[in-house]
């Protein structure tokens, strides 16, 4: 049936699988040489199978097909109406063959005639039925941006095929739309069209410059409506084009501006002050030509803006225009959510539980299922429409981005939903896995622990929208999944400076394989390559332990599942084919991961570890990340924390995509810190001058203190044993958890020799806020501390604040005094464990002290930490 | 943190195989110390340009039987005494081993993680340039040893050779396997092992295609432990475990599944067969042979009394302490001491050595061939000490080691 039925041009059979009987296939055009193109081949292949091909000629412009036997055309005037027209057509389709081939001239010729977009559209739903229904397959063409969004959304949803044609650098390539009832994994990704095959687009990279060139606007507007968003964005149209300049802008047009980065973005005096610096008008005017309602953007859309664009105007050693890669995304406006609240019955559910914070997750629960069952206005649902059809197949992420989101003091990591779409299946599939994700989103704003971690930012009633940024996945398809090669975080400050060497200032990255959510993510016993952007050939490791804390798994997304998965590194790349794979992977030769100065051998999988050493050594990689991170810094005006997927083009070259940037001011890494002037020398209790996590921690009201002799003094391995289990067990108290713990030992903790420090896994410990490592300087040898280790990572990444102390270094204090003379609360606190109090002791901070806690200030970037006695602080 | 001084366990180890060996006291004051000490001083250009001085040692302990063999240490604690109780315990070794060589060990105080890949190449050269005059293949030949690898031996024997202006493969052992490197290396010191275990089982009339096994401790040893002992033996592994934890599984476990899985997920501990177990009941579990192959100390006067294995097969270094050896002696539980046990290591270096020497290349099955005659060997000379002197079977292969040593430096006329 359908292998009858052929446009003429194989690879596009290939593509949509053939024409099934009654198909009507909406070509929409740039020009009409594109349509001739198509509708050539399609006659052609008519008149060989010897088929009725009958052209309807009714435009002014040139003919589409050649006047030739075997093509009969019909010329039908437009000019006494729709009625007569379409009458007209009618009737010849009525007396056409079955299997006959229907040639249209451009439908878009109709609308100078009759005036209106409506009747035009009106024809197509009146014809393309009837034609379905006897059986010919037919041609038509749209011109692309003519007509109202309104028109063609009707055209679309009536006729099975519908193709976009566009051309980018003088390539040609079509991007089917909408197929109905076919399928295949790339038949909604754009193809160029060669002559030697044609090759679906789907390298996210090139997809995207490929389509937001192609459509500069992707999105159907609503009615133009008198609200001042409108009239501002109006009047800025008119200077997109004098002036890119920002600093150049005239006070009208610069108020103007600010105005609309103020609406967009929101009110917030820091950001909007780089906003105003680094955005161009037209900057604005993109991202409003692919904003999904209205409303604001969020933190985190503007951020990547803001981050790019930064990157773009300022000049450094890096050329970022060449290593940027495009961004095609697309941003669903704060206004959408409130819509969405009022809508669906959930704006007083909202505003209840920002107030109380107390719910738990099971009754969030059935909040995410309230919200997964409400629905969005149709104007809302048609630019979801019109943004999957540009991106197709292309796996996309919805990620959260609300107003508090990724801006200056509140990062909220974490705290609110981000969502893949692998966006496969038909238009419909892919609808509703991506109405559910934005669901699952919004849901998010409401969690309890946003909430919560709202309410302990003092922003619970703050006004928090949902924003949302809808992102191509960046990667590109490998076997039946889809990934990035590198993707992973940067910081501009080291906060793992695990040597001396390494520059905490410069900064620190942690790289992955595969998709970014391994860097993001905690990902127990799997492990990330931590670079140290001042000295990116050390490592935390060394000889074969590089291979136990190399990544093993990698995310990815899974095509034929349309599902996200991990999968192990060996079973990934167990054809050993994948592109470059010698610049990010290591083969395990005699024992040892040795570089490869050619492809893998195959059947070697199994010995392939992820060090990404020739990527880290070989390309300039390491110079643009430290540039990117130098002039985000700097514009900023304080450290960055910044999200980015990397790809390695076939000259070796490196394309970066930045997706996030936001500022770094987390408890426990390397924000600035303020040591208060006047700190007694009896209130300190030890201070560090080496190499540490930063942060402020306060109000900690216990200390476990194991004292490093006692530690020694113990003979007996069981004995030494039982004290990581007793930690353990203090660990856990529900007490300890509520009031705060700092623990302190002989390090290394967690080491596996028992004689270098306290036998404790992370489990063990996972409720301290900082973990002291005393190490006493022994015959002019000081002993490694947790640096480096894979237990100091777990530190690092679960935000523990880790300090090494070393008591006898002239230039640091510890208080021996009030550790010795501290009452162990260890027998009273937990009975069951009193006969460990010889060897821990507890110290319960308030009691000893009369009242006061204990309180942590550490900066890293001055090598200072100090511990001291002080009242609570809020 | 006081902790015990290394080379003072050696002194002490050597004045009881002197009294069980009524040695002449000179005799043992010879073997109390090393026989030659390089200290070094090693300036090395930094990536940023500057230049930084690191220490380094080399010592010949003894080397009566032959030239000295043993590793080179780059870690940031190391110390002279560590490196002289290395070298003597090498000494032993090799000469338990009935191999023609002394006993050597070297190092560099530094730390790995903190040099770049050149930084680490310049310093490895530099300490071959140091060391030139000292070691040769008919002096002194390292090996790879802590934070050492076979690109570390390459760039040695490259330098070493550079300056003799020939190649000199046999001046380092643990190269790589296209650089003069033996083939069996990586699982000799399991396969060492298991032929100890093998003869073991031979004595103790234990039939291993019966035996039940646990093994502690998953890493490259434990592993080869596992899968070797089921393909050489038809043995069940019953039980396995790592620093997370393990499993049991009465109808066994199989080595590669368990290797998948803590590739997979780090952890032996997830494996889908069998029950729960932690790392230190796996010591207690009712089979026939118990392999630790990981840490030291897991077996001490506390869990000793309840071990119920009849052979503990010491793959890893010291994992019984010493009141725990008594205990066990006494319970008459067969244990193969570490420097026996895994001696399949330094055996397949020696191997090296021949080869690179002839030029000639073995298979794989001569070199396992040649392995197993040497353990084997070195297995019935320690039983036979043990029985001959009543002696645990730790202390009776420092005593025929010792011996070795020692009737070596009479011939010579040293002593």
């Amino acid at each position: 049936m359908a292998a009858d039925i052929n446009s003429g041009i194989k690879d596009l059979d290939s593509l949509l699988q053939g024409y099934q009987p009654g198909d009507n296939i909406v070509w929409q055009i740039d020009n009409l040489d594109d349509y001739a193109f198509f509708a050539e081949k399609f006659a052609g292949e008519a008149l060989d199978k010897k088929k009725q091909c009958i052209y309807f000629r009714f435009a002014s412009h040139p003919r589409i097909l050649p006047d030739q036997p075997g093509i009969t055309t019909v010329n039908i005037d437009p000019a006494p109406g729709f009625d007569f027209f379409s009458s007209e057509v009618h009737n010849i389709i009525r007396d056409c063959d079955r299997d006959a081939s229907l040639i249209f001239d451009n439908l878009s010729s109709l609308v100078t005639t009759w005036a209106t977009d409506e009747l035009l559209a009106n024809f197509f739903m009146v014809t393309c039925p009837y034609i379905f229904e006897l059986g010919p397959v037919a041609y038509f063409a749209l011109t692309r941006g003519k007509h109202l969004h309104t028109a063609v959304a009707r055209i679309r949803d009536t006729t099975q095929i519908l193709i976009d044609v566009f051309h980018v650098k003088n390539s040609m390539y079509i991007h089917p739309i909408k197929v109905w009832k076919r399928y295949s994994s790339q038949m909604f990704l754009p193809h160029l069209v060669s002559e030697t095959g044609w090759e679906p687009v789907s390298i996210s990279g090139e997809a995207a410059v490929l389509s937001s060139t192609a459509l500069k606007q992707p999105l159907g507007t609503s009615v133009a409506s008198g609200a001042p968003w409108e009239v501002i964005f109006d009047r800025l149209q008119k200077y997109r084009n004098i002036e890119q300049q920002p600093g150049a802008y005239t006070p009208e047009i610069a108020s103007l501006k600010h105005e609309l980065i103020r609406m967009m973005i929101g009110d917030h005096p820091s950001f909007n002050k780089l906003a105003d610096e680094y955005f161009t008008i037209d900057d604005l005017i993109n991202a409003r030509n692919r904003l999904i309602g209205s409303g604001r953007i969020g933190g985190k859309a503007a951020g990547m803006l803001l981050s790019r664009r930064i990157l773009l105007a300022d000049k450094g050693p890096i050329d970022f225009a060449k290593v940027l890669e495009a961004h095609d995304s697309f941003y669903i406006g704060s206004d959408v959510f409130f819509t969405f609240l009022v809508k669906n019955d959930l704006f007083q559910l909202r505003m209840q539980l920002t107030r109380d914070s107390s719910m738990s997750h099971e009754e969030f629960e059935q909040v995410e299922r309230r919200f997964l069952a409400g629905e969005f206005p149709p104007e809302i649902m048609s630019q979801f429409r019109d943004m999957l059809d540009y991106f197709g197949q292309a796996p996309i992420i919805v990620r959260s981005s609300s107003l508090l989101e990724d801006r200056f003091g509140n990062a909220f990591a974490g705290k609110y939903r981000s969502e893949f779409c692998a966006n496969q299946g038909g238009p419909e599939q892919r609808m509703n896995a991506f109405l559910q994700a934005v669901k699952l989103v919004y849901a998010s704003a409401i969690n309890p622990d946003a909430l919560s971690y709202r309410h302990k930012q003092g922003l619970g009633e703050n006004d928090e929208q949902m924003a949302i940024l809808v992102q191509r996945v960046s990667g590109m398809p490998y076997k039946q999944f889809f990934f990035p090669p590198l993707a992973g975080v940067a910081f501009s400050r080291n906060l793992y400076a695990w040597t001396n060497r390494i520059d905490p200032n410069r900064g620190m990255i942690r790289l992955v394989f595969g998709l970014g959510t391994h860097a993001v993510n905690r990902v127990g016993g799997d492990y990330t390559r931590i670079v140290a952007v001042s000295d990116p050939q050390l490592r935390p490791e060394a000889g074969t332990k590089i291979i136990k804390y190399s990544q093993h798994n990698v995310d990815v997304l899974d095509l034929s599942a349309d599902d996200f998965r991990s999968e192990t590194v060996a079973e990934l790349l167990v054809d050993c084919d994948y592109p470059n794979l010698n610049l990010v992977t290591s083969l395990v030769t005699d024992g040892y991961p040795q570089e490869m100065i050619r492809s893998c051998p195959q059947g070697r999988s199994d010995d392939l570890v992820l060090t990404f050493n020739n990527f880290i050594n070989r390309t300039p990689f390491i110079k643009i990340m430290d540039d990117m991170l130098k002039r985000l810094e700097a514009a900023y005006g304080q450290p960055v924390d910044t999200e980015f997927t990397a790809h390695i083009d076939p000259e070796g070259g490196v394309k970066i995509n930045l997706l996030q940037c936001r500022s770094l001011r987390l408890p426990g890494t390397a924000g600035r810190v303020e040591f208060p002037e006047h700190i007694s020398d009896e209130q300190i209790l030890f201070t560090s001058n080496r190499f540490i996590s930063g942060g402020a921690l306060h109000n900690i009201r216990y200390i476990l203190y194991i004292d490093p002799d006692k530690y020694a003094g113990i003979e007996s391995i069981d004995v030494k044993k039982s004290i990581g289990r007793t930690v353990g067990r203090i660990n856990r108290h529900p007490s300890v958890i509520e009031g705060g713990i700092i623990m302190m030992g002989p390090g290394r903790w967690g080491s596996s020799n028992i004689n270098l420090g306290v036998n404790v896994g992370y489990s063990d410990i996972d409720s301290t806020s900082v973990l002291v490592e005393m190490a006493r300087e022994e015959r002019g040898h000081v002993p490694e501390v947790s640096y480096g280790t894979h237990f100091f990572q777990d530190l690092v990444e679960s935000g523990i604040m880790y300090l090494p102390v070393y008591p006898s270094d002239p230039e640091s204090k510890f208080n021996e005094s009030f550790f010795e003379s501290a009452p162990n609360v260890l027998p009273d606190i937990m009975p069951e464990l009193a006969e460990s109090s010889s060897l821990i002791h507890l110290i319960d901070v308030r009691q000893k002290s009369n009242g006061l806690y204990a309180h942590i200030l550490a900066d890293p970037t001055v090598h200072r930490a100090i511990c001291f006695l002080d009242i609570t602080c809020a | 943190m006081s902790q015990i001084n290394p080379f003072e366990i050696v002194r002490k180890q050597v004045d009881k195989c002197a009294r069980i060996l009524k040695l002449d006291p000179d005799v043992t004051e010879v073997l109390k110390n090393p026989m030659r000490e390089l200290h070094l001083s090693l300036p090395v250009r930094m990536d940023n340009g500057s230049t930084k001085l690191f220490k380094g040692y080399r010592v010949q302990y003894n080397d009566a039987k032959g030239p000295t063999k043993g590793g080179i240490r780059f870690h940031p604690d190391e110390t002279i005494d560590t490196v002289r109780a290395l070298a003597a315990w090498m000494t032993w070794k090799c000469a338990l081993l009935d191999l023609p060589l002394g006993g050597g060990k070297g190092g560099i105080i530094c730390n790995p993680k903190e040099l770049s890949e050149g930084e680490l190449e310049r310093l490895s050269r530099a300490y071959a340039r140091a060391v030139y005059q000292f070691i040769g293949p008919e002096r002194d030949v390292p090996a790879p040893d802590v934070y050492t690898t076979p690109q570390i031996m390459a760039w040695i024997m490259d330098e070493y050779s550079a300056i003799a202006g020939k190649s000199q493969f046999g001046v380092i052992t643990g190269k790589p396997l296209a650089l003069g490197g033996s083939k069996g290396r990586g699982d000799a010191t399991a396969k060492g092992g298991m032929y100890c275990i093998r003869e073991a089982a031979k004595k103790l009339k234990i039939d291993l295609s019966k035996a039940t096994i646990a093994v502690q401790g998953y890493g490259n040893a434990g592993y080869y432990a596992a899968k070797l002992a089921k393909e050489m033996f038809g043995s069940k592994i019953v039980a396995v475990c790592d620093s997370q934890g393990g499993c049991f599984c009465k109808s066994g476990i199989d080595a590669d599944e368990a290797q998948k899985i803590k590739t997979k997920t780090t952890s032996v501990c997830n494996l889908k067969t069998g029950d729960k177990i932690d790392s230190e009941e796996i010591l207690e579990l009712d089979v026939d042979i118990l392999i630790p192959s990981a840490m030291e100390n897991v077996i001490t006067e506390k869990n000793a009394p309840k071990i119920k294995a009849k052979i503990i097969a010491e793959l890893a270094n010291g994992p019984c302490t010493p009141e725990a050896d008594d205990i066990l002696y006494k319970k008459g539980v067969h244990v193969i001491p570490d420097f026996l046990c895994n001696a399949g290591g330094v055996t397949v270096s020696y191997f090296e050595m021949v080869q690179n020497f002839n030029m000639y290349y073995w298979t794989e099955a001569e070199v396992y061939e040649r392995l197993d005659t040497k353990m084997t060997t070195a297995y019935h000379s320690v039983w036979d000490t043990h029985k001959d002197y009543k002696i645990n079977m730790r202390q009776a292969a420092y005593v025929r080691a010792v011996e070795r040593v020692v009737e070596a430096m009479r011939l010579r006329g040293w002593v």
